[in-house]
This record gives C-alpha cells, sequence and structure tokens, in this order.
C-alpha cells in the first residue's frame, strides 16, 4: 500500500495493473498493430534508415544507440522498478505523459553512457578505441571506420548488460538484494551486472577488438584469441552469437515459458543459480544448434571465405536468427494475455513454443524478403552490414515503452488504476500480468 | 524436488522425469549440433564438373587500380552521406551531380540529365560539369584491367574488364595503356562489367566513346539505374545480363556470376577464370565481394581443372584501409590453398597485401607508378602473366615473376614483421 513513509515507486506495477482491451479482440489488435507499426516506421525513418533523415544506421552507430536504449529501458524499467517515477504517478498519469518522461530521459542517459563514459572517460583516459576522435588520426584510419569501431565496442557492453541485468532479476530473483528499497537495489543490481558485463566484455570482445588494429596488439590482448580453433574464426561473432542467444532465451524463460521448468525447484539458491547457468545452457544448446542448421541449408562453412561461407559470418547470423523468435514471444506476453492458458501448463507451454517458433520463421522469411524495400537495407541475406537486429530491436524498444509505460494504450485501459495493496512475497516478475490472461 | 520428506510423490517423480528429458533433449541437441557426427547429415554428391577448355595463357595488364586517391575524402563522403547502404547514386559524386550538389541529396534521374546530352562523345563537356557541380570529383579514379588470352591454337582474344569511374582519369589511363586503339580498332572482343560499383562502372562512356558496339555482358542484379545507364552512356552493341553460375565466354575462360549484396546498394558480381594449360585455374576479378576463396573454391568446384593456380585483381578485404578479424581469417588459411602467383590490388588493400606477405604468401610487387602508392602489389601500367610454360614458383618463396613484364613477387617474410599476424 502506497503511504507517504513508505512508496513503493513501480514495484509490482506491471504484475498487478489490469489492461482490458478497449474494443473487442481483433479491433485492438488491427489497432495496436496498425500504431506500433506506424511509430516504428516514422521512427526508423527518421533516425535509422540509410535513405531517411538522420541515417544512423551506419551500421553500427545506429546500433549502438539502439543496443543502448534497450538495456537502458531495462534498466529504468526493470532494475529499478520506475524510480523515481512514483506509485500514484505511475497509476494516474496519462500514458502519453508518462512515455514523454521516460523517453528522453532514457536518451538523455543514453547519451551520458556512450559520449560521456565511454567515449570521453574511458576513452580518453583508458581505453583509446573507444574514442574515435583519438583513433581516427592513426595512420591509414579514417573517421568513419574508427567511429564504427568503437561504436562496435560500445554495443557490446549494452548487449552482454542486456542479457545479465535481466537474468540477475529473473535467474537471481534481484537475490540477495531483494529486500533492499529503491533506488538501492537498483544500483547495486545495475552495478553488479555491470561489473559482470565488463569482465566478460574482456575475455569475449576486447581480444577482436584487440587484432582489429594494425598490428595486432599482442600487449594488451590475446591474439589469436582463444576460440580461434573452436569457433573457426577469430572474429568475436562467435561470443555475439551466443550472447545474443541468453539475451532472447531470458525473454523466452520470462514470457512464454513462464520461468519453466526452473521454477519447480524449490530451494531458493538452488533455483536461482540453475535458472541463471540453465538459461546460459539453453543458450549454447541454441548456439551450436543454428549453426549446425545452417550449416545444413549452406554447407559447412570455409574460413577465410566472405558472407554467408565464412564462420564468421554464420555466427553472426546465428545471433540475427535468435532475436526473430524475441518479437513474436514478447507480442504473445504484451498483447494476447501469454495465449494460450487454458490448458495444462506442460501444453501451454508447449503450443506457445510452437506458434513463437512458427512466428520467428515466417518473421525472418518475411524480414529478408521486404526489409530492402521498406527498411533501406541491402537486398540479400548475408551483406556484413545487414543487421535484421537493429530493427527487431528497434521494435522490442517501442514495445517496452508501450507496455511498461504506456500501459498499451490506446487500444487497451488499465481496469484497476487504484493503487492496489501491498502483493504477498512472490518471486519477482518483469512483465505485467498480461492482458485477460489467468494463472495456470 | 520435495525437501520436506525422504519420499518422492509420483507427481514429483513425473515432473523430475519431464525435466530432466526436457533438459537432455535441449543438452543433447547442442552437442549433436557440434559433434563430428553432425557431418553425416551434408551433403556429399558433388555436382558434375564443366570441361571448359584450356589456354595457353591470360596476361593482364591493370589499367588503373586507383578506384580513388584519398581514403579518408572517400569514407568523408560516405560517413556524410549515411554509411555503408546509401544508394550510390545519391551522393551526388561524378558523373550524377546535380547542380551545386549536396552531399548524399542528390538522384541518377537528375544527376544523368545534366550529362546525356554529352555522351559519349562530348566526355570533356560532361566531366567539366561534373568539376563544377559533384562532390569530390578530382577524387574518382577507377579500376579496369585488359586481359589478354591466347587459346591453345594461338589465337589472341581481348577481355576488357571494367572501365573506371572518372571520365578523365580513365581516358588517360586508356591512352596510356592503348586501349582507345584496341577499342576503337574493334580488338577488345568482350567488355565484361564486373559489378554496379561506381568505381567499376561509371565511367563505361570512356569505353563506348571509342567501342559503342562491343559486346558487352553485366551481371543480373543490376539496379534499375544501371541497367538505364548503360544505354545513356552509348552502348548500340551486342548486350548479356548474365545469370547466376557458369557462363562460357570461348574455350579455357568463363565467368562466374554470384548473386552477392553489396554495399552502396549494389547487388550482383561477377568474376573471370581461365583454365591455363598444364598450371591450372586462373581467377580474374574486379572487386571479389564474393570473397575470393569463395570464387576459387565454386570455380574448382565447378570446372575440371588441375589446380588452383593464379589471382589478379581486387579481393575485396580493406578497400578502405579497415579491418576485421575475419579478414585474419583470410590471411591465415590463404597460403593453404595453394595458389602460386597472386597479383592483387585494388580493394585488396595495401595492409591486406602485406599481411598476406608476411603469412609468407608470394603476393607480386608492383612498380608504384602512374598514381599507384605502394610498391605492395600490382599498381597501374604494371602487367603480370600465367601461361603454359611458367617457371614454377611456390608460395612464400621469392623468386622472379616468371614472364611478367614489369613486376616482381615480392619476397617472403620468414617472420611476422612489426607484430602483424603469425601464420
Amino acid at each position: 500500500m502506497t503511504t507517504a513513509t513508505e512508496e513503493r515507486y513501480g514495484v509490482g506495477y506491471l504484475e498487478e495493473r489490469r489492461l482490458s482491451p478497449r474494443w473487442p479482440a481483433p479491433v485492438a489488435h488491427l489497432v495496436n498493430l496498425a500504431l506500433l507499426l506506424a511509430m516504428f516506421y516514422a521512427t526508423w525513418w527518421i533516425f535509422q534508415d540509410p535513405r531517411g533523415v538522420m541515417r544512423l544506421y551506419t551500421p553500427y552507430v545506429g546500433y549502438m544507440y539502439t543496443r543502448w536504449l534497450l538495456i537502458i529501458l531495462i534498466w529504468m524499467a526493470y532494475i529499478f522498478q520506475f524510480w523515481p517515477m512514483r506509485r500514484a504517478q505511475l497509476e494516474t498519469w496519462h500514458p502519453l505523459l508518462k512515455a514523454a518522461i521516460a523517453v528522453p530521459v532514457a536518451v538523455a542517459i543514453m547519451w551520458v553512457v556512450i559520449h560521456g563514459f565511454f567515449q570521453g572517460f574511458l576513452g580518453k583516459m583508458g581505453i583509446a578505441y573507444f574514442d574515435p576522435s583519438r583513433t581516427s588520426t592513426l595512420p591509414s584510419m579514417t573517421a568513419f571506420f574508427a567511429e564504427e569501431y568503437a561504436a562496435l565496442a560500445i554495443l557490446m557492453f549494452a548487449a552482454l548488460a542486456s542479457w545479465l541485468a535481466p537474468a540477475w532479476v529473473i535467474g537471481m530473483e534481484r537475490a540477495p538484494w531483494q529486500h533492499e528499497k529503491q533506488p538501492v537495489q537498483g544500483l547495486t543490481i545495475l552495478i553488479v551486472t555491470f561489473f559482470l558485463a565488463v569482465v566478460l566484455y574482456f575475455v569475449t570482445m576486447h581480444p577482436h577488438m584487440g587484432i582489429l588494429y594494425y598490428p595486432w596488439q599482442y600487449f594488451t590482448a590475446l591474439a589469436p584469441p582463444y576460440w580461434e580453433s573452436f569457433a573457426g574464426t577469430v572474429s568475436g561473432n562467435f561470443h555475439v552469437a551466443w550472447i545474443m542467444c541468453a539475451t532472447v532465451v531470458v525473454w523466452l524463460v520470462e514470457t512464454i515459458w513462464q520461468r519453466y521448468p526452473f521454477r519447480l525447484i524449490e530451494r531458493p539458491w538452488l533455483r536461482r543459480f540453475t535458472t541463471f547457468f540453465g538459461i546460459v545452457a539453453i543458450a549454447w544448446a541454441f548456439h551450436l544448434f543454428l549453426y549446425f542448421a545452417q550449416e545444413l541449408f549452406l554447407g559447412e562453412a570455409i574460413r577465410g571465405t566472405r558472407n554467408d561461407n565464412a564462420p564468421d559470418w554464420r555466427w553472426l547470423h546465428v545471433g540475427e536468427m535468435m532475436i526473430f523468435f524475441l518479437l513474436p514471444a514478447l507480442y504473445l506476453n504484451f498483447y494476447c494475455g501469454n495465449w494460450p492458458t487454458k490448458f495444462s501448463v506442460p501444453v501451454n507451454l508447449l503450443v506457445r513454443t510452437v506458434i513463437v517458433g512458427v512466428a520467428g520463421v515466417a518473421l525472418m522469411v518475411l524480414y529478408y524478403n521486404i526489409s530492402h524495400l521498406v527498411l533501406g537495407t541491402q537486398r540479400g541475406i548475408s551483406q556484413p552490414e545487414q543487421f535484421p537486429m537493429i530493427p527487431t530491436i528497434w521494435l522490442i524498444n517501442i514495445m517496452l515503452v508501450h507496455h511498461w509505460y504506456m500501459d498499451n494504450w490506446p487500444a487497451w485501459r488499465k481496469a484497476v488504476p487504484v493503487s492496489a495493496p501491498a502483493p504477498a512475497t512472490r518471486r519477482p516478475s518483469m512483465l505485467g500480468q498480461p492482458a485477460g490472461s489467468a494463472a495456470d | 524436488m520435495s525437501e520436506n520428506s525422504g519420499s518422492i510423490t509420483r507427481r514429483d517423480f513425473t515432473k523430475g522425469v519431464a525435466v530432466g528429458t526436457m533438459a537432455g533433449a535441449i543438452g543433447a541437441m547442442g552437442v549433436y549440433s557440434y559433434s563430428p557426427m553432425r557431418k553425416q547429415h551434408f551433403a556429399k554428391a558433388a555436382p558434375p564438373k564443366v570441361n571448359i577448355g584450356e589456354v595457353k595463357s591470360v596476361k593482364v595488364t591493370n589499367i588503373s587500380e586507383t578506384s580513388w586517391f584519398d581514403n579518408k575524402k572517400l569514407m568523408g563522403d560516405i560517413k556524410g552521406a549515411g554509411g555503408l547502404l546509401v544508394n550510390q547514386y545519391t551522393y551526388n559524386w561524378p558523373p550524377f551531380a546535380q547542380v551545386k550538389g549536396k552531399l548524399g541529396k542528390g538522384s541518377y534521374e537528375e544527376g544523368v540529365r545534366n550529362i546525356k546530352q554529352f555522351l559519349p562523345g562530348k566526355l570533356e563537356d560532361a566531366w567539366a560539369f561534373q568539376m563544377e557541380n559533384a562532390v569530390n570529383p578530382l577524387n574518382a579514379g577507377g579500376f579496369s584491367a585488359l586481359i589478354e588470352v591466347e587459346t591453345l591454337e594461338g589465337e589472341v582474344k581481348r577481355i576488357l574488364l571494367d572501365s573506371g569511374w572518372s571520365y578523365d582519369w580513365m581516358d588517360k589511363a586508356f591512352k596510356r595503356e592503348g586501349i582507345d586503339k584496341l577499342l576503337a580498332g574493334g580488338k577488345i572482343d568482350y567488355f565484361v562489367i564486373s559489378h554496379e560499383h561506381f568505381d567499376h562502372m561509371w565511367a563505361i562512356p570512356v569505353t563506348f566513346k571509342y567501342a559503342p558496339t562491343v559486346r558487352t555482358l553485366y551481371p543480373k542484379g543490376f539496379y534499375p539505374e544501371g541497367l538505364d545507364y548503360i544505354k545513356v552512356a552509348g552502348h548500340r552493341g551486342e548486350l548479356i545480363e548474365t545469370t547466376p553460375g557458369l557462363y562460357k565466354l570461348f574455350p579455357g575462360a568463363a565467368l562466374y556470376n554470384f548473386q552477392t549484396p553489396i554495399i552502396c546498394r549494389v547487388f550482383g558480381e561477377q568474376s573471370l577464370f581461365f583454365n591455363v594449360k598444364d598450371k591450372g585455374l586462373v581467377t580474374v576479378t574486379g572487386c571479389c565481394h564474393q570473397g575470393i576463396l569463395q570464387f576459387a573454391s565454386t570455380a574448382q568446384r565447378a570446372v575440371e581443372t588441375k589446380k588452383l593456380y593464379g589471382i589478379y585483381g581486387g579481393l575485396h578485404v580493406s578497400p578502405f584501409d579497415e579491418w576485421d578479424p575475419k579478414y585474419d581469417d583470410l590471411v591465415a588459411v590463404f597460403k593453404s590453398w595453394g595458389f602460386e602467383k597472386v597479383g592483387c590490388n585494388h580493394c585488396t588493400g595495401i595492409l591486406t597485401a602485406k599481411k598476406l606477405i608476411e603469412a609468407g604468401v608470394g603476393v607480386v610487387k608492383g612498380t608504384a607508378r602512374n598514381g599507384t602508392k605502394d610498391p605492395a602489389y600490382l599498381g597501374n601500367g604494371d602487367t603480370i602473366l600465367f601461361a603454359m610454360n611458367d617457371v614454377a614458383t611456390t608460395p612464400g618463396v621469392a623468386g622472379p615473376a616468371a614472364g611478367s613484364a614489369t613486376a616482381a613477387p615480392a619476397p617472403a617474410a620468414t617472420a611476422p614483421a612489426g607484430g602483424g599476424v603469425k601464420y
């Protein structure tokens, strides 16, 4: 219960919020989809499209901003549980007002992190490749690639964090700080997960960055990287792939799988560690399987070749394929009440998994057939500058703002817009109870 | 999972079995996907090889490999226009400049309207307009090569590969190498456009000025702008669109069309290969966006040949002196493919040439004249010969470039210089 002395901010807000469609189901979904896609396309044209206004899809600069917006939205709504927005504000303010505050704040944080922390502080005080103004002065280095290299390094922190931050909530259940108040809890989890991201960055992407420059930076990075023989490439795309898989699996576990089967484990710490590392194990299984799937379709990769025959591209494409499954999973959860919910848990999970699998493949086929016409990307699947992760995560960012801050407005409305009683002790969830869903 | 008693209920047991089975299935999926056993699922039947015949020799004259002169300026334009996927026709680069054209704000339709009246006869006038209105017109150069093939019967067939970018630069380069006379005299049998990129195709009016009816081959994948430009540029002869896959030119010579996506909104590239008697396959490429090893392995699988013997052309590794670890993958394995004579330049990148030399690959050196900046690879005006009577050279061993008129192979490095690639 919200009191003057015990402000709950957004703790339990998404779980307690009840959303009901404003119109009958097909109309609500059609209106919602039209609005989401309109917002996506308008912002894509303004910020990303190579034919549009700002043309940030260079590609890495646009990708960097997209990934950082994702993790900052996760931090704000999920790690900090909407702090410092008060509970009453969350419940009573108009969705547009909440979004109008949240988005500029997220952009401002992103700007400070990228240009202040990485390029300004780390780049000028420690690691040169974060600062394009410094590396562009190197012999033969152009300003364009100095910026692209820096963007790649910076976005990889966001990629790692967007797996680790939600994994700490879903896997570790915010423990051992789950009883701390905000913003202490959020700040602690942010520091811990960002620390882990830094450690993992140095053993996954730093060796990749170390051989980007000539001569190889033997004194500061492993060269060639240790994964060379296992992955068949020295490219860090090998790590990009499993990190991307882990990012997607975290959300699959949280949404369509409702944390099954891990929630069956009753001992808290055993459950937490099993969930956290189970997500990684599932991610690795997908990681290797999707590479194998490409071998079945395209034949064995040949080291030293380019595009779809090269191991580095195949690994990258593992991550690219995986992201296509995240979109339908989130849509199913955010807007379809995690349908179906009427069967037994295993059947519900299985049906959702099949839906997400089929929809993901359909999206992939659709994307590679129309993206060059609609989004201004390159025709074909294996252009090295073709990153399906950019538009898909861009759309996911819009869906996150829409679901978390805008309560699915206008096609849905909050049925209970007043402060609910404090919830009973429960495992924290990152997502709201979907519209019309029933507990399994 | 129950911890409050020593007994296990049927429900818990069932759950445990289900979870264990699921975890096992996912784990097995992952392990199997990386195990050697997975290879039994790969297709084993290789397509039948085609006999394309043989030739005696292939001589390549590098008319121009300097597509642009200032890398920073070119990448500054690409950065300013919005990156690597921006449509090349919108840059306001020559020869498609609008009046006082602004970077990234142009269009083919408006650009070509300003030069149409001059093509192909009055190229000086068309270029004068570019000098006044285009973005960085002096940075434009171009890629073009003359390939002279001696057949087993002793006949010489000539192929002009690409026509460069700047009308001014390419016209001078053509005159320097005598290409203008060969074209005008009908001595060029084929004009092959490797792909639609500005630096390979935009100076086609220079070719058509001298030989408007030359038999011209372009790869499937051209955009409407490129197709229109071939007509506007003055071509009136046979025009052939090659389809994906193998296209035989004459005995011992063939094209291979790859439907590969390329930066600056370009799609599809074709490359040449020749089967030199007693030696093997020689690849000649424009940019080779499909990847040189991809091209080599495809050609080797497609045609009957002794081995992979030689290379000439752009290998498209680090054209902007940029780098990516995947390029080190190429450097790491290149030597093992057994090419005996490697004549690379252009979009291979000087850095790549240096790394290949450090890795022990016998890259043929150039003379660094006529605008080429570095002798690490074959430069403008240099030639290379791949002939059945070549003295055998082995990769990584310094020796004379047999039959080469103006170039000698680079000495192979015995140890990485400056901490470069250690392979």
